[in-house]
């Protein structure tokens, strides 16, 4: 017998029985075949949540085979040895279904040399923390506005002087034309449904690190008073995802989305969820 | 020229962003930290066709990609200054309030530097060349603060 990473290929052998585990084995019924060369054959019987382990000459009975050399059985036993780099590498043939030898991970627990029943496998360190950021976030004039007229539950898009078109949430400038947005004007707040996103996943809320509910629907509603592009993003209602359809524009030929109303939260601080989503306006 | 705008409603708002994450050292990295925590050993990898050691391990070699996973050496709790900065600004998720130093040490024994606090010295008095070694920290996080800082070699 020789000795694989200091380990004798009998000591892995021996110690099955004691290293089995009827919990793992239960509604397990297979014969494994191991063939080692240069060492010997083995076959391995697990049926009815027990175990019989024999010497054998003839595999060909056996469910699965495993065929490989005293170093990669030994390595693969005492976790050196990655199992699919070894099958990649031609170190390790299974004939049969390789998922079947998986198995017997769960079977027996992993053999420990003798003398090194105290080293566990290598201790791993990995850090869960939660980093805390202080956050500030100025208005300025323009979205202070904008979030002033939440709390007093009005919608406000300002207007560029050149071209006419409105933003909400406001910008200072209008970036098309580049000239200084001046005059506000009260929108929706009842408007059309115009697209939606299903949203699966949620980037954390950049002032809280609170991430929403998944899925939600991230919604383009054209509000009252606005046209073409105007469109005021928000939530949908949680429960109404599949209940609402999308309005299309195309040339003179309009669909017009599902009515939507907003629900103002209880209390408002001047925050963009003092909406706290929009429902369908029924 | 002129201020056109209205600033009556602008104000500001605070907030704290809080970010879970998990970070795993590796297998390397994981063997850097309990040497260093149970036997207060500080560990490199060495590349032998390169001739250098790395410090902190890593698992191939930045030359020539040989692997260094199993080619452990132990190396001084005791080196030099390569440069330095002094951080003047304090925040939850920095080790130090501020004023503090962060130094480039290089290991006697290692090739490249890691970077680690300096302490037990006004920060005028710090040069690139300095001696400085190890000081373990009493309680274990099992992190690179295992080592609490690094003073100037008395």
């Amino acid at each position: 017998m020789s000795e694989y990473h200091g380990i004798h290929i009998e000591d892995i052998f021996n110690s099955m029985k004691a290293r089995f585990r009827p919990e793992g084995a239960a509604g397990v019924n297979h014969t494994f075949g191991y063939d080692i060369s240069e060492e010997g054959k083995w076959r391995l019987t697990v049926k009815d949540g027990d175990m019989s382990l024999e010497k054998a000459d003839d595999l060909s009975s056996c469910d699965v085979v495993m065929e490989t050399d005293g170093a990669t059985f030994v390595g693969l036993n005492i976790g050196k040895v990655d199992a699919m780099s070894a099958l990649t590498a031609g170190k390790l043939k299974i004939r049969g279904d390789v998922n079947t030898f998986g198995i017997t991970s769960k079977i027996f627990q992993k053999y420990v040399p003798p003398g090194a029943e105290t080293t566990q496998e290598q201790e791993l360190i990995a850090l869960k923390q939660t980093i805390s950021v202080d956050q500030r976030f100025a208005t300025g004039p323009v979205m202070g506005k904008f979030l002033q007229g939440l709390k007093n539950k009005t919608i406000l898009a300002i207007k560029c002087p050149s071209c006419g078109r409105l933003q909400s949430p406001p910008r200072e400038a209008c970036a098309i034309c580049r000239v200084r947005n001046d005059e506000w004007v009260e929108i929706g707040p009842k408007g059309e449904m115009r697209m939606m996103e299903y949203c699966y996943y949620a980037s954390p809320d950049p002032l809280t690190g609170e991430t929403r509910e998944t899925p939600y629907g991230a919604i383009g509603i054209l509000l009252d008073g606005c046209q073409g592009e105007e469109v005021f993003w928000h939530l949908l209602r949680p429960d109404q995802l599949d209940r609402v359809q999308m309005g299309i524009v195309m040339g003179d030929r309009v669909r017009h989305g599902t009515r939507l109303r907003p629900v103002w939260a209880k209390n408002r601080t001047g925050s963009v969820f003092d909406i706290q989503y929009f429902e369908i306006d029924e | 020229m002129q201020k056109t705008v209205d600033s009556a409603d602008a104000y500001v708002i605070d907030g704290k962003l809080a970010l879970p994450y998990s970070y795993f050292a590796g297998r390397v990295g994981s063997t850097f930290i309990t040497a260093l925590r149970d036997s207060r050993q500080i560990l490199g990898v060495r590349c032998e066709k390169c001739h250098k050691v790395f410090v902190p391990p890593r698992q191939t070699c930045e030359k020539c990609m040989a692997d260094l996973r199993e080619n452990w050496v132990t190396v001084e709790n005791t080196g030099e200054v390569i440069n330095f900065t002094v951080v003047r600004y304090s925040d939850r998720h920095l080790p130090r309030e501020a004023p503090y130093i962060l130094a480039m040490i290089k290991l006697d024994g290692a090739d490249t530097p890691m970077v680690h606090i300096l302490d037990e010295v006004k920060s005028e008095d710090v040069k690139a060349g300095m001696r400085v070694e190890a000081v373990y920290s009493e309680n274990t996080t099992s992190t690179i603060l295992d080592i609490d800082h690094f003073k100037p070699v008395s």
